[in-house]
């Protein structure tokens, strides 16, 4: 086991880490910018280094940096949480050049999961299935047309060069096919000086269904079963829960062994989350790895009873998984509520600033993964995460009342919060029904105020 | 940087005070305190004081100092400014343990200076003072990690 884990993150992962470090026995230490030299979470650590400005990237995006604190700190490893550099199979190279144990997978897994076309390639490979796309790009209208009524409509033009929504377009007969590709010609090569498109079966009303994976380096990938993650808005997720209602229990198998199949061939371990897209038939296509630790695992954590943070420590220490596929059971249901800094009422503007009052709920079936403090300040730099909130019962109706009082008990004064947002999605009757999907809150919940 | 030359006219004379000011535009100071016996003058830049060139030279014989007076006698010094480590790592002194330290207390430095290195994953970084001055101080200890802001040296401005 490790001596020391250099934590390379803030906010409440770094917290996380810090937390399941203490747990098993290691010390821990933990960077920080100059905008969170106040953060309650650095005297948890054994040791708290400042590597930069509050400029993400003038420090927790410098891999330098990074490795220079693990030096200075003598650590054995460094966890690199989400976001920032977790996902950077470059800087996971580094690290381990350098003589440190990087908390996640192999780097060479990494990169070829985080491009989009080696990942499907992989998919392919592993009998795992993917949106039907166009084979390569379009060249011709004949061959666009020919492409989307095999598939079927409707469909969706997307840009190569683009990415993060940009450049794409649905179309749902022929004619609207025929403008829409010259428009996203345009469009792509005025924005990313490359107008090729390609196409792609388009999921009308999909539900964002994704499977928690844990490997150890000896070979053995199990999954945790699956959360459904459909209440997002503008692709950011809103609420996650597992199981994933209304799914019939054959797709569920199927999807959780497609995940293992794809970690397996792409020569995975540590800890991941294989996300899917769900139609109505409960068809359901790949659609990337996300190769880190996720912001929604404490939901996987409460109905598996399994410590995915300390799981991910151990298995990077270089032990077996202490589990095989047939101790994982799922019990009850959980539902975790991302608290942002942000107001609702005006279009979820972000909204920084020092927070006077602080008193999360408690109690039966609430878990609260938090580094805010009252009179903590929410500095401007980074995302507008302050809590997540989570539930916890033996069914989902009883998760659900358990939220709605949890959500009542929540006070915060001096920001905005996403809280009141919540308050409407928990009493929302489609959701409580579990019949949502990746539409639903920009749809029904947008407009109104 | 030069110091005030020590044939340089008394500090009350207008071609003095106009040296002084060009001194401290040429070098980027934004104050210089010098005292002679028991006269003192002492020029900030700034907006609560006016350029002190641009007054009247006071009469000869006069105790007054053209800006600033002040009461105490003692040697205080210019504020000094800090020289703050721009990265975590290993502070060194010296290039290589057996070559003589960059700078020591004493050592006058320009903004090119390289006072030391700043060094992590087996680079060294060489750390330039950004400032003129004289070091008073050397903060940071030998071979000891330092992090971002971390102060490493003192320095004298005057």
């Amino acid at each position: 086991m490790f001596h020391r884990i250099l934590v390379a993150n803030r906010g409440e992962i770094a917290l996380r880490v810090i937390r399941a470090c203490r747990d098993l026995g290691v010390e821990v230490a933990v960077v920080y910018s100059e905008a969170d030299r106040d953060a309650p979470y650095l005297k948890l650590a054994d040791q708290a280094i400042c590597i930069g400005p509050p400029l993400a990237a003038e420090s927790y995006l410098k891999p330098a940096r990074i490795i220079a604190a693990a030096e200075g700190a003598n650590a054995d490893a460094i966890h690199p949480g989400y976001g920032f550099l977790s996902e950077n199979s470059a800087f996971a190279s580094m690290c381990r050049e350098n003589g440190f144990e990087f908390i996640g997978p192999p780097a060479e897994a990494m990169h070829k999961l985080g491009n989009k076309n080696e990942a499907k390639q992989l998919a392919r490979e592993a009998k795992v299935p993917t949106v039907p796309g166009s084979d390569g790009l379009i060249t011709s209208e004949a061959e666009a047309i020919a492409f989307a009524n095999k598939v079927g409509y409707p469909v969706l033009i997307k840009a190569s060069a683009g990415g993060g929504g940009r450049g794409m377009r649905v179309a749902r007969n022929d004619s609207t096919l025929l403008a829409g590709l010259s428009s996203a010609r345009a469009e792509a090569e005025a924005a990313f000086k490359d107008g090729s498109i390609y196409l792609e079966k388009y999921l009308d009303r999909p539900r964002h269904v994704e499977v928690q994976l844990l490997g150890d380096q000896h070979g053995n990938v199990i999954h945790l079963y699956e959360r459904d993650c459909s209440l997002q808005r503008r692709h950011q997720k809103l609420v996650e829960e597992s199981p994933a209602p209304n799914l019939p229990d054959k797709v569920r198998e199927a999807m959780c062994a497609a995940a293992v199949r794809l970690a397996k061939t792409a020569g995975y371990y540590s800890a991941g989350t294989c996300e899917f897209l769900v139609d109505q038939e409960h068809n359901f296509y790949f659609i990337e790895v996300n190769a880190r630790i996720q912001v929604e695992h404490p939901v996987t954590e409460l109905v598996t009873g399994v410590d995915l943070i300390r799981e991910q420590i151990r298995v990077a220490a270089g032990e077996k998984l202490r589990f095989k596929q047939s101790d994982i059971k799922v019990h009850g249901a959980a539902i975790e509520a991302r608290i942002n800094a942000e107001d609702p009422a005006n279009d979820f503007r972000p909204s920084p600033g020092t927070i006077k009052t602080w008193r999360p709920p408690g109690g039966p079936g609430v878990r609260i993964d938090s580094h805010v403090v009252t009179g903590y300040r929410v500095p401007p730099n980074y995302d507008s995460m302050v809590a997540k909130l989570l539930v916890y019962q033996p069914t989902r109706a009883e998760a659900f009342a358990v939220m709605r009082r949890a959500l009542r008990e929540f006070v915060v004064e001096g920001i905005h919060t996403t809280i009141p947002i919540h308050q409407r999605i928990f009493e929302a009757p489609e959701f409580a029904a579990g019949n949502v999907d990746t539409t639903y809150i920009e749809r029904t919940l947008m407009d109104k105020k | 940087m030069a110091d005030v030359k020590r044939d340089a006219p008394r500090p009350f004379d207008v071609k003095t005070v106009e040296y002084l000011l060009r001194l401290m535009s040429d070098h980027d100071l934004s104050e210089v305190d010098l005292k002679e016996g028991d006269q003192r003058i002492r020029l900030r830049k700034g907006p609560l004081t006016p350029p002190a060139g641009y007054a009247p030279a006071p009469a000869i014989g006069s105790s007054a100092p053209v800006v600033v007076p002040t009461a105490t006698p003692s040697p205080t010094a210019s504020k000094l400014l800090e020289i703050k480590s721009e990265l975590p790592g290993t502070f060194y002194t010296r290039p290589a343990p057996d070559k003589p330290e960059f700078v020591k207390v004493g050592s006058k430095v320009s903004p090119d200076t390289v006072v030391c290195y700043v060094s992590a994953m087996k680079l060294n970084n060489e750390v330039r003072a950004g400032v003129s001055g004289t070091i008073v101080e050397v903060v940071a200890r030998n071979d000891e990690f330092v992090d971002y802001g971390t102060v490493l040296f003192r320095v004298d401005p005057s």
